[in-house]
């Protein structure tokens, strides 16, 4: 069996930035991976790059043995991969519950033409996703704000919106860019307890987060980036005590405020 | 049953425009506003098309006008020239637009960026060209003379009120087919790509293909409106298919709004009226020229765009609704918007 992802000595260039330099790593199904990283060390070019937004400049992902980056984005989410956008992507003039159903575009198929004649797959298939939509609607607790235009949301329903719609997809692996970012406790706190809901459906996550407390608590496992290069891996405990780690963060004077690690 | 949360069709509105039109002959009182009320159907075919396409694949086609020529021109020949019936050169005059609507987005990189406006532009005068030119075919500038008209079962749609509802009839339908794209999954899709394409690539949302797919349709809708055009007058001539014709048809959409169907539809009726009105006034004072209208619709663009971006029609059915939600149901409060029972069950 080939891991779920393997990202194999991935370079990533923006004119003269380099955002990842050589990262390689691999992990296998039904894990949570932590992926930390002072701002600006590369991991949400990292996603992009899983989630086929851009390609690497060198290297190779690959995904349950397929190699994607060189698909188009539209492409992998078939595969099982979906993802959540840290500066958030909503459709803003689209319900709650619609953006939700986007999110089961590709698990049906009634083409333009079935849509304009309101062929009976087409109507049959629209069935399916208004239930599964309201699962996923119901399963993040969005129930009450369903029929609100997405726009109007304050940005906790946003995050969670996000995730809903990821998980319409029916993802095998998961990207989650800080997902709680602007939450606050309260809210960070159910967060997690939804991350490892969405795990008990068997689903692989892979979480960039700010808030040290809510990954070290989450993963299974940590990958840290800095500089747009790996620099460590391991259990929260091998990671927190690395020196490479203490002196990334520690150099690096945004990170001092909130840096528990 | 569940069934809140999805903007749905309203069968209201549609009903109640299609009373409109039914009885909108008995209240025309010449021959001449019948035929303007036809026109608005044939434009309102075109602005449909070219609705979907600004309002839900983000694109902008400065060809329209073209479209609507090749499926006018395509029918003239084949019938006037080679004697094929009507019915048949309809199915020519709407899959020739969808063909060069396919090429065209095709060599256009799957309809990324502005680039379609400039193709359509380039596409529209190429177009027009070859209707003055290719002489043998479109016998030129001076126009095509002798299309036959429709027939069914023996009856023959002339001008004036049967014609009309022929027109309109298929206004209808492709209003009801547009009304049905929008709200399927594929509408969905097409909305998503306007808020976040990322987002809505990353939902598995083959952005270009539906881009393509759209501008087909607007292709084939603004040939069906020149297979009617054709069948109504006994002559056309290239001076209707040029780029003014498909300016005409983006201020109609513009005007309207293209967010919703409705809008479309509203911007062509409400061109057609100001064009008919101003033609009036034309032949009463003679400085206002086909140029004058022109300079209108310039400044009607300019003005919409500046102060009603998203066009008349969304804020007028804001005003409106208060007194359209007549069905009793406990309205939601603030922002929650098109909140429906369960109607489509
Ligand atoms: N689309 C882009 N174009 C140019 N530079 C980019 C782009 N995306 C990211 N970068 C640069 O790459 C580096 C890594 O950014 P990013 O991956 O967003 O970091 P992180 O998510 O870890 O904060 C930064 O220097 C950023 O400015
Ligand atoms: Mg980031």
């Amino acid at each position: 069996m080939p891991d779920l992802l393997e990202v194999k000595n991935v370079t990533k260039k923006f004119g003269g930035v380099v955002a990842n330099q050589g990262v390689s790593f691999s992990f296998e199904s039904e894990k949570v991976i932590g992926l930390i990283g002072p701002n600006g060390a590369g991991k949400s070019t990292l996603f992009n790059m899983v989630s086929a937004i851009f390609p690497p400049t060198e290297g190779e992902i690959w995904f349950a043995g397929k190699r994607i980056d060189r698909l188009p984005a539209f492409k992998v989410s078939p595969l099982g991969i979906a993802r959540t956008f840290q500066n958030l992507q909503v459709f803003k003039r689209m319900t709650v519950l619609e953006n939700v159903m986007v999110g089961l575009h590709t698990s049906t198929s009634s083409g333009i033409l079935s849509a304009a004649f309101k062929l009976p797959k087409a109507k049959k298939e629209e069935e399916t996703i208004y239930q599964q939509a309201w699962e996923e609607i119901e399963f993040v607790g969005l129930e009450d704000v369903a029929a609100v235009e997405a726009g109007n949301l304050p940005l906790g329903k946003l995050r969670l919106l996000e995730l809903a719609r990821a998980l319409a997809t029916r993802p095998k692996l998961l990207l989650l860019d800080e997902i709680a970012a602007g939450l606050n406790h309260q809210e960070t706190a159910g967060m997690s307890d939804l991350i490892f809901k969405v795990r008990d459906r068997g689903v692989s996550i892979f979480v960039v987060e700010h808030d040290m407390d809510l990954v070290m608590r989450v993963s299974d496992r940590i990958i840290v980036l800095d500089q747009g290069e790996k620099i460590a891996e391991g259990t929260s405990k091998e990671v927190q005590n690395d020196p490479r780690v203490i002196e990334a963060y520690l150099g690096n004077d945004e990170e001092k405020e909130e840096g528990t690690v | 049953m569940k069934r809140k949360g999805i903007q749905q069709m309203s069968w209201k509105g549609l009903a109640a425009f299609t009373v409109l039109i039914l009885i909108l002959p008995f209240l025309l009182s010449t021959s001449l506003m019948i035929t303007k009320a036809t026109f608005a159907g044939i434009y309102t075919i075109v602005a449909v098309g070219l609705g979907l396409l600004m309002g839900f694949a983000g694109q902008i086609s400065l060809g329209q006008a073209a479209f609507y020529g090749v499926g006018a021109y395509s029918t003239a020949i084949l019938t006037a020239t080679f004697g094929i019936s009507p019915w048949l050169s309809l199915l020519i005059a709407i899959t020739a637009p969808a063909l060069i609507a396919y090429i065209l987005g095709h060599t256009m990189a799957r309809l990324h960026g502005y680039y379609l406006a400039m193709a359509t532009l380039a596409f529209g005068i190429v177009i027009h060209v070859l209707l003055v030119e290719w002489k043998g075919f479109t016998k030129g500038a001076s126009g095509f003379y002798g299309i036959p008209k429709l027939e069914l079962f023996g009856f023959t749609f002339t001008q004036g009120i049967s014609y009309y509802y022929l027109v309109w009839a298929f206004a209808l339908l492709v209003i009801i087919l547009s009304l049905n794209i929008i709200h399927s999954r594929i509408g969905r899709a097409l909305r998503s790509i306007h808020d976040s394409e990322v987002a809505s690539s990353s939902m598995g949302v083959d952005t270009g293909r539906y881009k393509m797919q759209v501008f087909i349709i607007s292709a084939m809708f603004a040939g069906i409106a020149g297979w009617l055009f054709a069948h109504m007058s006994y002559s056309i001539s290239p001076g209707s298919f040029g780029l003014d014709g498909s300016i005409l048809f983006l201020t109609m959409v513009v005007l309207g709004g293209s967010t919703s169907v409705w809008g479309a539809v509203f911007g062509a009726l409400l061109i057609t009226a100001i064009s008919s009105f101003v033609q009036a006034l034309g032949s009463k004072i003679s400085f206002i020229t086909s140029d004058f209208e022109h300079v209108l619709y310039g400044l009607i663009l300019m003005l919409v765009v500046i102060f009603l971006p998203q066009g008349l029609f969304p804020a007028i059915a804001a005003k409106l609704k208060p007194f359209l939600e007549f069905t009793g149901r406990k309205k939601k409060s603030g922002s929650i918007t098109a909140v429906k029972g369960d109607q489509r069950a």
